[in-house]
């Protein structure tokens, strides 16, 4: 077999769909330049801090995210699939993974982390998350119930990380400030003002 | 008639591929991949790094653009398919994006566009949202996920595999995956349940904690 590099099978591929008119090559450089230039406003982590931290201070918003989290992510981005949110409590932790492939809420935080699509993720962390989740710096008593969220379908999932102390007085924005990307998977605990 | 494979196949040139059978590739037996990692041993730490770079090199990012137009003419669940059809050897060695890549290959020549300026048709995404009307199963019972074992697609982990669980919750309606797989269209929706499990039934005394997994109704049979 002939070896070729990723890189030269990538421009072989566009060349031969560019020449039948199937991809526009400026097209795909908007499309590269759009994805890279994520801000709060479009999917990102970003914009999941912000839905987190109004759900902290807003508990009408937060009852309306948890029964209809499709409607109420919709007022910041249309969602096409559905979504699960799923709400911390000091008894109840939980994770998210996707054992199969790779599927992530990206409708609402972007694409996923290096690490979400991991090998070593996605085989470990269904069957030993405490020790999957030292590895991320988390260390999650024994009284806490993990719950683990294989994604094996077409819903996505958002966890609702427990609002820190200390930050009572803070507002909506700078409690945004707050939720880490990892704090909405599972793989992380929101900073500490 | 489907031509045996070579081990490695990872950086093929497209002349190669398209001597495959591509017609008939998406019917070789994949349901056992390599992809179907979860609960495996052998893998170290988790690579933990704070790294936001969506693309590590320029190709991951034109790889992934075209693999949205080539997505339009297919089901979600072919071009999952496509990628659990990579032997077991390069779906290791490869990166995420290589992944991407050796399925989009495929795709382009099982759509002809390779060759010609024809259109493939675009497959249209059933809402996600509208749900039949009757359900088979009910949040708190219990049920047993089937032996599926089939020579396509699944989305039934290896590790669910006659395991009894809980439903937690009846989720939404989408077409079968398998089906949407083998046709490259999507069917009639079907419910998706979420389903619980006792990590401890599932690898051992030791675990304590729970395991959920979203299954179609096709896939769960009472106990």
């Amino acid at each position: 077999m002939t070896e070729i590099t990723p890189a030269e099978r990538t421009r072989r591929l566009e060349q031969r769909l560019h020449e039948h008119g199937h991809v526009d090559t400026a097209a795909i450089d908007r499309a590269i330049a759009e994805a890279e230039s994520a801000t709060g406003n479009s999917a990102s982590p970003a914009l999941g801090a912000r839905v987190v931290a109004r759900a902290w201070v807003d508990p009408e918003f937060k009852s309306r995210l948890i029964n209809d989290p499709v409607d109420s992510l919709s007022e910041y981005l249309p969602q096409a699939v559905p979504i699960a949110v799923l709400v911390d409590t000091p008894e109840v932790h939980h994770v998210v993974v996707c054992t199969l492939c790779s599927c992530y809420p990206s409708g609402l935080l972007g694409n996923p982390p290096a690490w979400y699509k991991s090998f070593e993720y996605r085989s470990r962390v269904v069957r030993e998350p405490r020790a999957v989740l030292a590895e991320f710096g988390m260390e999650v008593g024994d009284d806490v119930k993990l719950r683990v969220h294989d994604s094996t379908a077409e819903q996505r999932y958002l966890v609702l990380p427990q609002r820190p102390t200390g930050a009572e007085d803070w507002s909506m924005e700078r409690l945004a400030g707050l939720v880490t990307r990892n704090s909405m998977i599972g793989t992380g605990y929101p900073l500490y003002p | 008639m489907i031509s045996p494979r070579s081990l490695r196949t990872l950086n093929a040139p497209l002349e190669e591929i398209q001597g495959e059978e591509t017609a008939s590739y998406a019917r070789i037996a994949a349901v056992d991949g390599a992809h179907d990692l979860g609960g495996m041993h052998g893998f170290g730490r988790v690579p933990v790094e704070d790294n936001q770079t969506l693309f590590h090199e320029p190709w991951e990012g034109r790889a992934w653009a075209m693999a949205g137009v080539l997505s339009r003419s297919t089901t979600i669940d072919r071009f999952r398919h496509t990628i659990e059809q990579m032997p077991p050897a390069d779906y290791l060695a490869s990166r995420y994006y290589e992944r991407w890549l050796w399925a989009i290959e495929r795709l382009a020549a099982e759509q002809g566009v390779l060759e010609s300026s024809a259109r493939p048709g675009k497959v249209a995404r059933p809402s996600p949202f509208a749900k039949p009307a009757s359900a088979r199963f009910q949040p708190g019972d219990r049920v047993r996920v089937a032996n599926s074992v089939t020579p396509g697609h699944t989305r039934v982990p290896r590790y669910l595999r006659l395991h009894v669980g809980t439903v937690d919750r009846v989720a939404f309606a989408w077409p079968n995956p398998g089906e949407s797989a083998a046709k490259g269209t999507y069917g009639d929706p079907e419910l998706v349940y979420t389903v619980g499990f006792a990590g401890s039934d599932l690898f051992g005394g030791e675990a304590d904690h729970i395991v959920t997994a979203d299954l179609s109704e096709s896939d769960l049979e009472q106990p």
